[in-house]
């Protein structure tokens, strides 16, 4: 099969896109389901319609019953049946499912847990899309290439038979002409057939093409660096015409676009922005302003000269969160003004925290506080739960007070050395509360752009007004790292009326193969 | 009608009388029940995902496939073994040989059939992995699958050709006519199937491209049975069966209840969704039987023309207005089945307009695309039905 050869020949690379965050598209979610404490672990297929893998841990209960079911934020003839999450063999507490994820978009994972504290539910949003191209295994290559040349050599001897004998009286035997027929039928046959198993490569490669032209992307951005007075201000602007063009309803259908959904400010920012230098020695967390939801504007903190990735996350009113990926020069800023010390942009300049002989780490803080990295020495591996757990005290060893920093106990921002990943990390997991909230908040005549939109500003405004009381100032943030490299991690607290940053380094190992 | 065009050539020769005991009758019953099963497998997978959606190599529609093709293949399997190794003369006489195995003509097809089948397994699968499940039927691992139905079916059809084309007595002839009738209906059904997305839909039936894809698959076969097969109208038959069969499958799905299992759910069914309303394909057929039996009969490029222009005509003039109704309040039962869609159907006006109506700046018919679309589509139909003639007689003429 001369598509199948082509195809082994020509294999594709596989391209790790980003939905939500880069690189990193599984979904973790840590926080109440009602009464209980869940831990929800959604592993997505890459492709959709796919199948995700759903683990659920109900922490600290033995519950009766746990069941999961997915559903796309606009369905709006009810919801399919849940699935039972059967316990996982040789996982403690932990539950799983298997559910087909069907459309693409924004789509939710609602889990229900059941026990002797009744009933409760969590949404856990879920951006689904293709990232990835999936190589044709060699093995299974061969495999259909020796199977494609057997067929096709039936088929032609087929061909031959039915010329040479088939139309006989039985018992006669063939002619010296009816052999050279068939002899012609079987090369015309093989003619006819390597010509439709060359125009069965052009179909496979087209549509081959058309999956990659699909694949996920998020809006093409530029961001740029201008003086505005004594300031130096950072411009990102959104340039795709996928979102510049959404409006234009004659464009949108010709392209086959969907509708288009609006921005809804996620926990206080319409966009969180992390500026993240390429050698990860300097590091921003900002939060631009915007007029039109096109260019987005902040001022810069004092960061060293050089070229810095940009990841911004945003949130549509669909619930799907992306993060817009850019990469702008710096100039030497260290000698331009500090951001507002009571603001919530936080930065940080320097090298990570040194680890400590027993495998955890101590980051100080400018006003004399330190983070401790809780881990053993055991080594970070990839698609692991990662121990990702964080103390900070005061400069005497106390217990730190931590206030509620954008509405959360603390941020962390997780980035690969080679920007091939990057994610946005609350104690709640890698979900955005805004996506989350989008799909809690939805009603079923929630049809008009905007309406959901301001729901879900309401109740962000109401949930940065809550005080959220780390225990002992302690903060963990539930995690995979994704692929294996070496990675920094940018703890943020709030601490002193002041954002506070800690970078701690990680070095993340291959998974050990199985089977 | 004549039936001499349809008699076959070779049988005018002089016959080779074998003695001993013919090869068993049973395989070919069976193929022909097992291509059956294969096409109603296929027609209540399709129901099964638009209406549950949730898919497994295990599903009922699916196990009902694998026997269809497991069956087929296996007593096909035996026939060339049996004739073989314990064949009498007279089964071996009337046998082709394939790599040093002896057996009917249509076993070797059905074979070459199965093992497509079974060879579009692993790929199908990959494909759901590489590019996520192709919830649409013309995808290139299905096309393999379709490609190996379609030779079972195929290799039915040529097992009871041969008998056919053997019988001497006109009870036989009469009985074997029939069952080459069944087994043509069973693959004029896997064809409109496959070309369902484009032509069967009753929003389609004011848009070119639905004749054109019509004319390019169904004179092809309805011309070949017309010149091969032994009843009075052996075309329009074979049409005759492929109605009965959607019929049955309409209205036997409808009366299943069944809910979507997977989400995004836009249409909240309570029962299987059927398929559309047959085409209503025994009128073009009728007509190409009468062509293809009269004295036009004999002149192939000629009798070629005038049938494929003659089907599109035809079926213009039967789904045209057809088409109308099927998408009026009136279709909207039990028996038409009309505006029944797949869970994962969007909601909108477009479900009960036409598609892809050639319009003018105005928005009105524009009967010149439109024409030049009908016309278009009878070229199509006359190539088709000029492949379909070289076929037939072909056909006529096999006797393994």
């Amino acid at each position: 099969m001369t598509a199948l050869r082509a195809r082994l020949l020509g294999v594709a690379a596989v391209v790790a896109l980003c939905s939500a965050h880069v690189g990193s598209p599984d979904v973790w979610y840590e926080g109440a389901a009602g009464p209980y404490r869940v831990l929800v672990y959604v592993r997505l297929p890459g492709v959709v319609p796919g199948i995700a893998d759903v683990n659920v841990q109900v922490v600290g209960d033995t519950p009766d019953r746990v069941t999961a079911v997915v559903n796309l934020f606009d369905a709006t003839a009810g919801t399919p049946p849940p699935d039972v999450a059967a316990p996982t063999p040789g996982a403690e507490g932990w539950y799983h499912a298997s559910l087909w994820i069907m459309a693409p978009g924004s789509n939710s994972v609602t889990v229900a847990v059941t026990g002797a504290r009744g009933t409760g539910e969590v949404v856990v949003p879920v951006a689904a899309v293709a990232t990835r191209r999936l190589p044709l295994a060699r093995s299974l290559g061969a495999v259909l290439v020796g199977v494609g040349a057997f067929l096709v050599a039936g088929l032609v001897t087929i061909a031959g038979a039915a010329v040479r004998e088939s139309v006989l009286p039985p018992g006669a035997s063939p002619s010296r002409r009816r052999v050279w027929a068939a002899r012609a039928a079987m090369a015309g046959t093989a003619t006819v057939t390597a010509l439709l198993l060359v125009g069965g490569r052009v179909w496979w490669d087209s549509e081959d093409a058309g999956f990659d032209a699909e694949l996920y992307r998020p809006f093409a951005t530029a961001a740029s660096v201008r003086q505005a007075g004594d300031r130096r201000v950072l411009d990102l602007a959104i340039t795709d015409s996928a979102w510049l063009r959404r409006a234009d309803t004659a464009w949108t259908r010709h392209h086959r676009r969907n509708a288009w959904s609006p921005l809804v400010s996620d926990h206080g920012k319409l966009m969180h922005l992390f500026l993240v230098r390429t050698d990860m020695e300097g590091f921003a967390h900002l939060h631009p302003a915007t007029d039109d939801s096109v260019r987005f504007t902040d001022t810069l903190p004092p960061l060293p000269a050089g070229r810095y990735r940009v990841f911004a996350d945003i949130v549509h009113e669909s619930g799907f969160a992306k993060t817009l990926v850019a990469s702008v020069e710096l100039p030497d800023l260290t000698a331009g003004t500090a951001p507002d010390p009571a603001g919530d942009d936080g930065f940080f300049v320097g090298r990570a925290a040194r680890a400590a002989p027993s495998g955890g780490s101590v980051a100080t803080l400018a006003d004399g506080a330190t983070v401790t990295w809780e881990r053993s020495a055991a080594p970070l591996l990839e698609g692991a739960p990662a121990p990702l757990a964080f103390t900070v005290r005061e400069p005497d060893g106390r217990p730190a007070v931590l206030e509620p920093y954008l509405g959360m106990p603390a941020h962390a921002a997780v980035a690969r050395d080679d920007g091939g990943v990057f994610v946005h990390l609350h104690p709640m997991g890698t979900v955005s509360p805004a996506a989350q909230a989008t799909f809690t908040l939805r009603g079923p005549a929630d049809t008009v752009p905007g309406v959901v939109g301001r729901k879900v500003a309401r109740a962000d405004s109401a949930m940065l007004g809550m005080a959220h009381m780390s225990s002992a100032g302690r903060v963990s943030f539930p995690y995979a790292f994704p692929a294996p490299g070496r990675y920094r991690i940018w703890v943020q607290v709030r601490h002193g009326g002041r954002v506070e940053t800690a970078a701690f380094d990680a070095q993340v190992g291959a998974a050990p193969r199985t089977g | 009608m004549s039936i001499a065009a349809a008699l076959p050539r070779a049988s005018q020769r002089e016959q080779v009388e074998a003695p001993g005991r013919a090869a068993p009758a049973w395989p070919l019953y069976a193929v022909t029940l097992s291509s059956a099963c294969i096409v109603v497998g296929l027609l209540w997978d399709i129901s099964w995902h638009s209406t549950i959606g949730r898919d497994s190599f295990w599903t009922a529609p699916h196990l009902l496939e694998q026997l269809g093709a497991v069956v087929a293949g296996v007593s096909c399997g035996w026939l060339v073994l049996d004739t073989t190794f314990a064949g009498a003369a007279a089964a071996r006489a009337a046998s082709v040989r394939f790599w040093g195995f002896r057996g009917p003509l249509g076993a070797w097809v059905t074979i070459w059939g199965t093992f497509v089948m079974i060879t579009s397994a692993p790929f199908d699968d990959w494909w759901h992995n590489a590019y996520g499940l192709d919830v649409k039927i013309v995808s290139p691992p299905h096309m393999v699958l379709a490609l190996g139905m379609i030779a079972v079916e195929l290799g039915a059809i040529l097992m009871v050709l041969a008998a056919q084309n053997r019988a001497r007595d006109r009870a036989g002839v009469r009985a074997l006519g029939g069952t080459y009738a069944f087994a043509g209906g069973v693959l004029v059904t896997m064809l409109a199937t496959l070309i369902s997305e484009y032509a069967s839909r009753p929003n389609e039936m004011h848009n070119p491209l639905f004749y054109k894809v019509a004319a390019g698959t169904f004179p092809l076969v309805l011309v070949a049975f017309a010149r091969s097969g032994r009843l009075r109208f052996p075309a329009a038959a074979a049409a005759a069966v492929y109605m009965a069969i959607m019929l049955a499958m309409i209205w036997i799905l409808q009366l299943f209840p069944a809910v979507p299992r997977l989400a995004p759910i836009y249409v909240a069914v309570t029962h299987m969704v059927p398929p559309s309303f047959p085409l209503l394909l025994v009128v073009p057929a009728l007509g190409i039987d009468l062509l293809v039996g009269s004295a036009l009969g004999r002149r192939g490029w000629l009798v070629s023309a005038a049938a494929g222009l003659l089907f599109v005509a035809l079926l213009l003039a039967m789904q045209w207005f057809f088409g109308e109704f099927l998408l009026s309040p009136a279709a909207r039962n039990y028996f038409f089945a009309g505006d029944q869609w797949a869970y994962l159907a969007r909601p909108g006006p477009w479900r009960y307009q036409f598609w892809g109506v050639p319009k003018d700046a105005l928005g009105n018919l524009d009967v010149g695309a439109l024409a030049r679309g009908l016309g278009i589509a009878g070229l199509i139909g006359m190539a088709s039905a000029r492949l379909g003639l070289w076929w037939g007689n072909g056909m006529s003429r096999v006797m393994r």
